[in-house]
């Protein structure tokens, strides 16, 4: 589904990922774990679109994607949720909905309200149902807590009916409570619909109980790739992260 | 629209009771009205302050004045080229100046508009440089005072009714969403420099349409239509009369200009008391004028 082959990407003289290689395979759900600085979530905007590569090239589905804008990676069926929850706050939870909607499929540019456009407030209401916010639809985004804007932010990048979503950090911020909810809520919805999965997580559990297979970063490298139980056993993370035999992030 | 509808009903009927002067201090407010509102597209919606937008007023005013003295064309006819050309040239500085933001954004719209002003008054061949062009027939209709009365409120109607649907629109809310969150926005496929120019020409047509007004209520042109004191006029008209309502800058230049004509009529230090004014309505009223209506934003 999403290949990344030998990318290198630079800030100045800082050498952020050096020659990093992964593949995520259809229907899998993969992590992207390492501490703060092995350059997860500069990875992950290399994959979205918002830095160009240095070096390397990224393939969706063998379409090298590496030179496209964000806009045009999204209409490919790549749903993108960024590190802190984002929605446009001005917005209720609905209206931002709608303009997923009509924003990934290029239909801004009409001149109805919003609001008339029946087809896109049913297919937001069943998004709404999907995570849950049916009972705060017409609440402005600003009022929201943290996890409805983390729920609102997944649905917004499942608008486009995406066969691979890129999670960054999902988790951040919440509380244990709502962290629990969260694993669940993904697992859930996300295996019923089948999607293939990208995600970067600190969260050493969520990592664990989430995903098929695991890539370690490391100062901007590969340091391991496997499935979770080899990951936990691999002696570099050990001896790189973990001390007690978890994959910390 | 409960708001509109009375008043607008009310200000077709003043003229009917109203001297002249009082007429043609209102039909000064509706061009100011127009202008600011037009700004304010830019400013509220898109969430950058451009201290140029009299580049825009004063090429649709310009564009006006050179079709009617120099290509003898009828002065209402030369709406859609003033419109036309004011878009042209927002298109141009929007193209280099929507890539920057904040302080960055503000001070090239200023530079541009300044460069603007600059080659209008020293230009005395084709535009009439320092003296700019006085004496424009703009026809019996725009002389008269309740005709351009009628004209400006019809086009100010018309511009508030055109910003009102843009504003409920997808693309107002596109607009919005660039400026709440540009990453969000570029993830839900829009592209933010392509959505800020489309605002900023929209914005920079509008303004074309104040300035085209412009020439009928002096009946001349002059470089100050470009200087940066025309667009201070709608920054202040935003913030008086509060940029979150849709209909504040109208208000906040009606009040601008009737205060103004006002306090003129028997002081020379109108800067001072306007000056109070801002001060007094940014401290306590920071939602400016509009926000006694009691709504939060444009699509209450």
């Amino acid at each position: 589904m999403l290949e990344v082959r030998e990318v290198t990407k630079t800030f100045g003289g800082f050498l952020a990922l050096n020659r990093v290689s992964l593949r995520v395979k259809e229907g899998s759900f993969h992590a992207l774990v390492g501490p703060n600085g092995a350059g997860k979530t500069t990875l992950f905007n290399v994959i979205v679109g918002r830095y160009r590569p240095d070096g390397g090239e990224v393939r969706l589905r063998g379409q090298k994607i590496h030179h496209l804008p964000t806009p045009k990676i999204v209409r490919l069926g790549v749903g993108v949720s960024f590190q802190r929850a984002q929605a446009f706050l001005s917005m209720t939870a609905r209206e931002n909905l709608m303009l997923a909607l009509l924003g990934l499929k290029g239909g801004v540019h009409r001149a109805r309200p919003l609001a008339a456009f029946e087809a896109e407030a049913a297919r937001a209401e069943e998004l709404l149902g999907w995570v849950g916010l049916e009972s705060v639809a017409d609440r402005p985004a600003a009022e929201l807590p943290l996890g409805d804007l983390k729920r609102l932010d997944i649905a917004m990048s499942l608008a486009g009916d995406p066969e691979l979503l890129l999670l960054d950090e999902p988790l951040a911020g919440l509380s244990r409570a709502e962290r629990r909810q969260m694993v669940a809520f993904i697992e859930g919805l996300l295996r019923r619909l089948g999607l293939t999965l990208l995600f970067t997580e600190h969260d050493t559990d969520a990592v664990l109980r989430l995903a098929d297979r695991i890539t370690v970063l490391h100062q901007g490298e590969v340091l391991a790739e496997g499935e979770p139980e080899e990951i936990k056993r691999d002696p570099r993370v050990i001896e790189a992260f973990l001390g007690g035999g978890h994959a910390q992030g | 629209m409960r708001v509109w509808l009375p008043a607008l009903l009310i200000l077709l009927l003043l003229p009917l009771f109203l001297p002249r002067y009082p007429v043609e201090v209102l039909t000064q407010g509706f061009i100011l009205a127009l202008f600011a509102s037009a700004f304010n597209l830019v400013f509220f919606q898109l969430g950058l302050l451009s201290f140029g937008h009299a580049a825009f007023f004063g090429t649709g005013a310009y564009t006006t004045a050179l079709l009617v003295t120099k290509a003898g064309w009828p002065y209402l006819l030369t709406l859609p080229a003033a419109v036309l050309v004011a878009a042209l040239f927002a298109l141009v500085i929007g193209f280099f100046s929507v890539r920057t933001s904040r302080i960055y954004f503000t001070m090239l719209t200023l530079a541009f508009a300044q460069l603007l002003w600059a080659i209008v008054h020293k230009w005395y061949a084709f535009t009439g440089g320092d003296n700019g062009i006085p004496g424009i027939p703009v026809g019996s209709f725009a002389t008269s005072a309740a005709g351009l009365y009628y004209l400006a409120l019809a086009l100010l109607a018309a511009g508030l009714y055109f910003l009102y649907r843009l504003d409920r629109s997808p693309l107002g809310y596109a607009l919005r969403a660039v400026r709440d969150n540009e990453a969000r926005a570029e993830a839900i496929g829009l592209s933010p420099f392509a959505l800020r120019l489309l605002g900023f020409v929209i914005s920079g047509a509008l303004a074309g349409v104040a300035g085209f007004l412009q020439v009928a209520w002096q009946r001349s042109a002059f470089p100050d239509f470009l200087y940066w004191t025309k667009s201070a006029e709608a920054i202040i008209a935003a913030i008086l009369g509060g940029s979150e309502h849709l209909l504040g800058p109208a208000l906040g230049a009606l009040a601008f200009v009737e205060l103004g004509a006002f306090v003129q009529a028997r002081t020379e230090y109108w800067p001072l008391v306007l000056g109070l004014v801002l001060l007094f309505l940014v401290l306590f009223f920071p939602r400016g004028l509009a926000g006694l209506l009691g709504r939060r934003d444009a699509r209450g």
